[in-house]
């Protein structure tokens, strides 16, 4: 899962060292943000996987933070933490979109289960989505990483779910391009014929 | 009967002029000088100047032979350590705390101090006495576990005419006794509810409000 | 115990227990630290990880809100004995805290608070007990 990420979004220091300490072992890398706005110019230039949002911040608050990702970055998931009490806010930002909630005080153990949970949750879901831009967001990261085991398993998943969608076979079909492109470079492989007649073959 | 109270305020300085108007014989402790020698001053009472939670102080103030302590300080946690003193040193019988907090009431409870929250005493109070201008008396019974209340029931009651045993009434209560005309009249199934009557309700703190609701109707 | 650490309460963020959360947070310890008033958390070190709460520990919201219930371990280091006392119990007896330890400047304190099972720590006698030995080792 090395292509994924995480960003942890904390007004407090201990807080942030401690989150980042509690998902190192998952070999994740994880980038911290200082407050809300920190945080949406780390996501201009970086798409996260998870992010761990704390509600209660100086300066634009996390419901406002969480309303602009959710404008802007529909696809990225993002976890509210909050202080005890503010049950409130926290069930207004599951409204708005939160994918679950961590309340402090916690341990390291529950951060990285969460994280986990919600990294998983993500691949399980991706059995049920049977639209095409959502496959193209999938593939996105998988391809564009190289990581053809995991990009060919999602596509897969398509096949097996919608197997009278096109969509997914053509992905299947770029899928092939990608891997036989990268086996090229790899130079394992003799440049042979194009790739074209191989892929109808195996469909 | 001996009783030694700890904190100031005039809470205590009531309390004290009425343990003395018994006849008890009570010891103050106070913690601060001024107020110690101006309760002196005032009360008949001995009246040390100390904190309560210091065994010394304690000896000192007679807990070996005292029958009861209270412990009405503005912090619970002196309060607790001073009963609990008072009871693993020194044996004394009763040890009441003051549970400023009123979540701390039950809590000493579970720690094996006998507590009461003014907070929760007088909120009961208020919220039964503000519901309805018809219930005339209350009087709440051990720490508010039990009410005594006095209700007048008009014409707009609902159980006007019926008798006592055609009356469903929530369990935990008791209509203790009916005044007509100022005649106490002791009920009995038969019993018919009139416009005007009295009633004497003994409740439990649950069924207080289902009570009030089905013998004098929705008030709201 | 488990390789992630413990899960400790640090009631009282003065001297004592600012060092201890330190210490005990770079030890790799989950640490919540309790204090009356913000001004007490400049004392935890920059590379502190845990989390902070402001609140009257003698107040059981607050200990809630601290998640006692979870904790492995309570320390009650606050300048009042008798609020240390009150929280090691709450801890103990309601939370069920599996250890918890408080400290207690009243020698006199120690042995009644032994026979209601609450573990007391008091600077004086460990200072003395330390005095002493040091006394004796140099005769």
């Amino acid at each position: 899962m090395s292509e994924k990420s995480i960003l942890v979004v904390d007004g407090e220091q201990n807080v942030r060292t401690m989150m980042t300490q509690a998902l190192e072992p998952l070999g994740i890398p994880v980038q911290t943000a200082i407050n809300g706005e920190d945080a949406l110019k780390k996501m201009e230039t970086t798409t996260y996987s998870v992010v761990f949002l704390d509600l209660k911040m100086p300066g634009m608050d996390g419901l406002k933070v969480l309303r602009h990702i959710q404008q802007e970055r529909p696809g990225v998931r993002v976890v509210i933490v909050s202080a005890h009490g503010s049950v409130e806010s926290v069930a207004e930002a599951m409204k708005l979109g939160a994918v679950d909630f961590l309340e402090k005080p916690f341990t390291p153990t529950e951060v990285r289960d969460l994280a986990t949970q919600i990294l998983e949750r993500e691949v399980l879901e991706t059995s049920q989505v049977i639209h095409f831009p959502d496959w193209a967001t999938l593939m996105h990261e998988p391809v564009s990483d190289r990581s053809i085991a995991c990009a060919r398993d999602i596509v897969c998943r398509a096949v097996s779910t919608g197997p009278s969608r096109a969509e997914a076979y053509t992905l299947l079909a770029s899928l092939f391009e990608v891997g036989f492109q990268r086996l090229e470079e790899m130079k394992q492989l003799p440049k042979v014929k194009p790739t074209e007649p191989f892929i109808e073959g195996e469909l | 009967m001996k009783v030694i109270l700890v904190g100031g305020d005039k809470t205590l300085y009531f309390l004290c002029r009425n343990f003395t108007s018994k006849g008890y014989e009570v010891v103050v402790i106070n913690r601060e000088q001024k107020e110690a020698v101006q309760l002196s001053r005032q009360l008949s009472a001995v009246v040390l100047c100390g904190d309560g939670s210091d065994p010394e102080i304690l000896a000192e103030a007679g807990a070996r032979s005292a029958d009861a302590i209270l412990a009405i300080t503005p912090n619970d946690q002196d309060n607790l350590i001073i009963c609990q003193l008072a009871s693993l040193q020194f044996g004394v019988p009763r040890c009441v705390a003051l549970a400023n907090d009123p979540d701390n009431a039950e809590i000493f409870e579970m720690l094996g101090v006998t507590a009461f929250s003014t907070t929760d005493i007088v909120g009961s109070l208020i919220e039964q006495r503000a519901s309805l201008e018809q219930i005339t008396n209350l009087l709440p019974i051990s720490g508010g576990k039990v009410n005594v209340t006095e209700i007048v029931l008009d014409n707009k009651s609902p159980v006007i005419g019926q008798s006592l045993k055609d009356i469903r009434l929530p369990e935990g209560t008791l209509i203790g006794v009916l005044i007509r005309d100022n005649q106490p009249i002791i009920p009995r199934g038969a019993t018919q509810l009139l416009d005007g009557d009295h009633i004497v309700l003994i409740t439990l703190p649950d069924s207080h409000g289902p009570a009030l609701k089905a013998l004098l109707g929705d008030t709201e | 115990m488990k390789k992630t650490g413990l899960y400790i309460v640090i009631v009282g963020c003065g001297r004592l227990g600012a060092h201890l959360a330190n210490r005990l947070s770079s030890e790799g310890h989950s640490v919540v630290a309790i204090d009356l008033s913000e001004s007490a958390f400049p004392g935890l070190s920059a590379d502190f990880s845990g989390f902070r709460i402001e609140g009257d520990a003698t107040q059981t919201a607050v200990l809630r809100e601290a998640k006692v219930h979870k904790a492995d371990v309570l320390i009650a280091t606050t300048h009042d004995d008798n609020v240390n006392l009150m929280v090691a119990q709450v801890a103990k007896k309601i939370f069920n805290t599996p250890k918890v330890l408080a400290r207690v400047f009243d020698p006199r304190r120690e042995t009644a608070y032994a026979q209601l099972g609450i573990r007391t720590i008091c600077p004086t006698s460990v200072a003395a007990g330390l005095f002493f030995d040091a006394i004796s080792e140099d005769e």
